[in-house]
């Protein structure tokens, strides 16, 4: 089998969302000795790509999304540890760390987004659900965090995206970090109201906005 | 032949016998092999020593059959949701007539003079009250949140509202348990005693497992505490498929009764005889933006099957009516719910609930809660069907007018003249000339002219000066202890 191919299937792996074919293929890709870095952004990446735009065109579904995210990352384990080996770096837009405010349960949302950030390139510290400010806080010193992204699905709980703001400014940290908001409530209004960097009313939108802010557009 | 009675009582069914059986047979098999989880070390103890095979570490309780058998027994089969007002009592049974609220929860509203889309505040929290004790077709009440009320203590300033506003039952919403407990201490205030308020509940609860089979603490404690006050709750059973439930329609309402005996184990373990109603809430996942879908058909279905279920636990049942994912009061909204709400009603609900809301529960108006009205109340004609005793078969009358005649005058149409027909108070039925000369108006437009003549001229019924300075006095002494 040729590069070309090789690099197909991987694409091809995530389209579709197979996980056996993303992880044949990646063992492939090492057999024939392709630059591991070029498989993820020659393969798995354009798929992802092709995935992301069917997906905002309303053509895909979120499991088809999910799907494709499972399929990059069944690829990754077995691409990475090479890529470490040979000393290289994929590159990464930014650290973001993302979890659902306190008294806020909800989760399925922000699973998506964290998915989504993770195969459009950053690395995603995900901390769950109903976390205090804070902990928060705290835990995005901890990941050295470029962008803290705050979850809320509930209006009673979206007064805690603006407190998690107003401490790190008390902190004088605000602007160690860009901070984004989202979740069924939450629009491009309240978002600047409590001051937040960025607000995507999707998953997709939201590692768009996250690669601007960051200033790493296209 | 004694003509006599009336039409049976249409029941739409989706369920044969054997699969509301076997439904229920494989929740048996769910409970007692993958288990709930209940984040309450009290009810994981209660379960364990009635037999539960409990994982604390896990804090997943397996629940032998025999155990929720015994569990369902000790279900009443029925309770009243009781007024301030007993004229406006609603009592449930399974196979009576329906009764409908407002959805809970709304956080934004259109407002009534600009029809501007904003956040929901303490004032319109009034105006709503005072609208929906005045609407015929709305037959209980739910808190809707003023986004510029307090967070903490939300809950107990809204019961403090709507007391105020409203004779009618009120179905309350509580963030935690310890507010729960204080929203309890106001109601017995108003009905006498807690003995009194257990007699006449005027209070009820809605709480929800999370799906999939999650018990957490503050579900548990409600679950208990209207035990102990003998308030009905309805066990909100709301799987989400393809998010929170299974994909399939028969997957989530298999989830969805699971979860449904969960909370009954649970109730009846700690309060033998504690009322409950069987609120099957099926939603269904938007696969492509992960919202919470209201206002579609598979809902319906799936919610009279969930009706189907009830029935053969014998317990009233309360399902979603009047929904829609609309936007707005717009052609999209009634278009969804009436079709939800027939398909409700006609299921058997005693509960129809929705009533107001819009866009997936978010945002309530005026003008939707007043044509809510109207659907509700066609919704419960229509479940009523038609009486049959002798004299209406009309066989007299029939030979009376015979052949080519008519029954304008005759006088059988005048015995019946009034109480066949339900009279909607928004529709038009008039000749096009006295549309014009009316205005020409949409269904909404009279709508909104309704609300604002009912927001100007009603007066709710007041509290007493003794209540009212009693409940004050709660109120603080409760926000004090909250806010510590």
């Amino acid at each position: 089998m040729d590069k070309t191919q090789i690099l197909e299937n991987l694409a091809h792996a995530a389209i579709e969302g197979d996980e056996d074919l993303a992880r044949e293929s990646a063992e492939q890709a090492l057999s024939n000795q392709i630059d591991p870095l070029e498989a993820v952004e020659q393969g798995l990446s354009k798929g992802m790509a092709v995935v992301g735009a069917r997906f905002e065109s309303g053509e895909a579904f979120l499991p088809e999304l999910l799907m494709a995210a499972g399929a990059f990352d069944a690829a990754m384990e077995i691409l990475q540890p090479e890529i470490e080996a040979q000393k290289k770096e994929i590159t990464k837009l930014g650290t973001v760390l993302i979890g659902t405010v306190k008294g806020d349960v909800h989760s399925i949302g922000k699973n998506v987004v964290a998915t989504v950030l993770g195969t459009s390139g950053f690395d995603v510290v995900d901390i769950g659900v109903d976390n205090a400010t804070l902990d928060i806080i705290q835990e995005a010193k901890k990941a050295k965090a470029d962008v803290i992204a705050l979850s809320s699905l509930m209006t009673t709980t979206m007064p805690a995206q603006r407190e998690v703001i107003e401490v790190l400014e008390e902190m004088s940290l605000r602007d160690k970090f860009l901070v984004m908001v989202g979740g069924g409530p939450v629009n491009q209004e309240w978002a600047d109201e409590i001051g937040a960097d960025g607000y995507g009313k999707s998953a997709v939108q939201a590692a768009e906005v996250a690669r601007r802010l960051l200033g790493r557009e296209g | 032949m004694a003509g006599s009675g009336k039409t049976s009582k249409p029941l739409i069914k989706y369920l044969s016998d054997d699969q509301v059986e076997e439904t229920h047979q494989r929740s048996l098999g769910i409970l007692e092999e993958t288990g709930i989880q209940v984040e309450h070390e009290g009810g994981l103890e209660a379960l364990e020593k009635a037999g539960a095979k409990v994982d604390h570490q896990a804090r997943r309780a397996r629940i032998p059959r025999d155990l929720v058998a015994r569990c369902l027994e000790t279900v009443p089969d029925r309770f009243t949701l009781a007024a301030r007002n007993p004229e406006k009592d609603c009592p449930l049974k399974p196979g009576g007539r329906p009764y409908s609220r407002n959805g809970g929860g709304a956080d934004f509203t259109i407002d009534l003079e600009t029809g501007e889309f904003r956040p929901l505040m303490l004032a319109d929290v009034r105006s709503y009250f005072k609208l929906m004790d005045a609407l015929d077709g709305i037959s209980f009440i739910a808190p809707v949140f003023g986004q510029d009320m307090p967070v903490v203590g939300r809950d107990i300033l809204m019961m403090r509202e709507a007391l105020a506003n409203t004779d009618k039952p009120i179905h309350l919403r509580a963030f935690t348990g310890e507010t729960l407990r204080h929203m309890f201490e106001m109601a017995a205030v108003v009905a006498g005693s807690k003995q009194q308020l257990k007699e006449r509940p005027l209070v009820s609860l809605l709480e929800a497992p999370i799906s999939p089979l999650r018990f957490v603490d503050v579900t548990v404690d409600a679950l208990w505490l209207c035990g102990e006050y003998g308030i009905p709750l309805d066990v909100c059973v709301m799987p989400i498929a393809g998010g929170t439930g299974p994909m399939t329609m028969a997957g989530n309402l298999q989830l969805l009764n699971t979860e449904f005996l969960g909370g009954v184990v649970i109730s009846q373990l700690a309060h033998p005889g504690a009322p409950l109603q069987y609120a099957a809430r099926p939603m269904a996942m938007e696969m492509r933006t992960g919202f919470s879908l209201a206002g579609s058909v598979e809902l319906g279905i799936m919610a009279a099957a969930g009706a189907q279920m009830a029935h053969y636990y014998n317990v009233p049942v309360s399902l979603h009516g009047p929904w829609s994912d609309s936007m707005t009061h717009d052609g999209q909204s009634i278009l969804e719910r009436t079709y939800m709400t027939l398909m409700a009603a006609l299921a058997g609900a005693n509960v129809l609930v929705g009533a107001g809301m819009m866009q997936q529960s978010l945002v309530i108006s005026h003008e939707q809660l007043v044509i809510d009205s109207e659907i509700n109340q066609i919704a419960f004609r229509a479940v009523e069907g038609f009486p049959t005793d002798e004299d209406r078969w009309a066989v007299d009358a029939i030979a009376r007018v015979g052949p080519g005649g008519n029954f304008v005058a005759d006088p059988h149409t005048l015995q019946f003249l009034r109480g066949e027909r339900y009279v909607p108070s928004l529709l038009c039925r008039d000749s096009r000339e006295t549309w014009e000369a009316g205005g020409s108006s949409t269904l909404v437009e009279r709508a909104r002219e309704k609300a604002v003549a009912i927001l100007h001229e009603h007066e709710p019924n007041p509290l007493s000066d003794d209540v009212s300075k009693a409940l004050n006095e709660l109120v603080s002494h409760a926000l004090e202890s909250i806010r510590g």
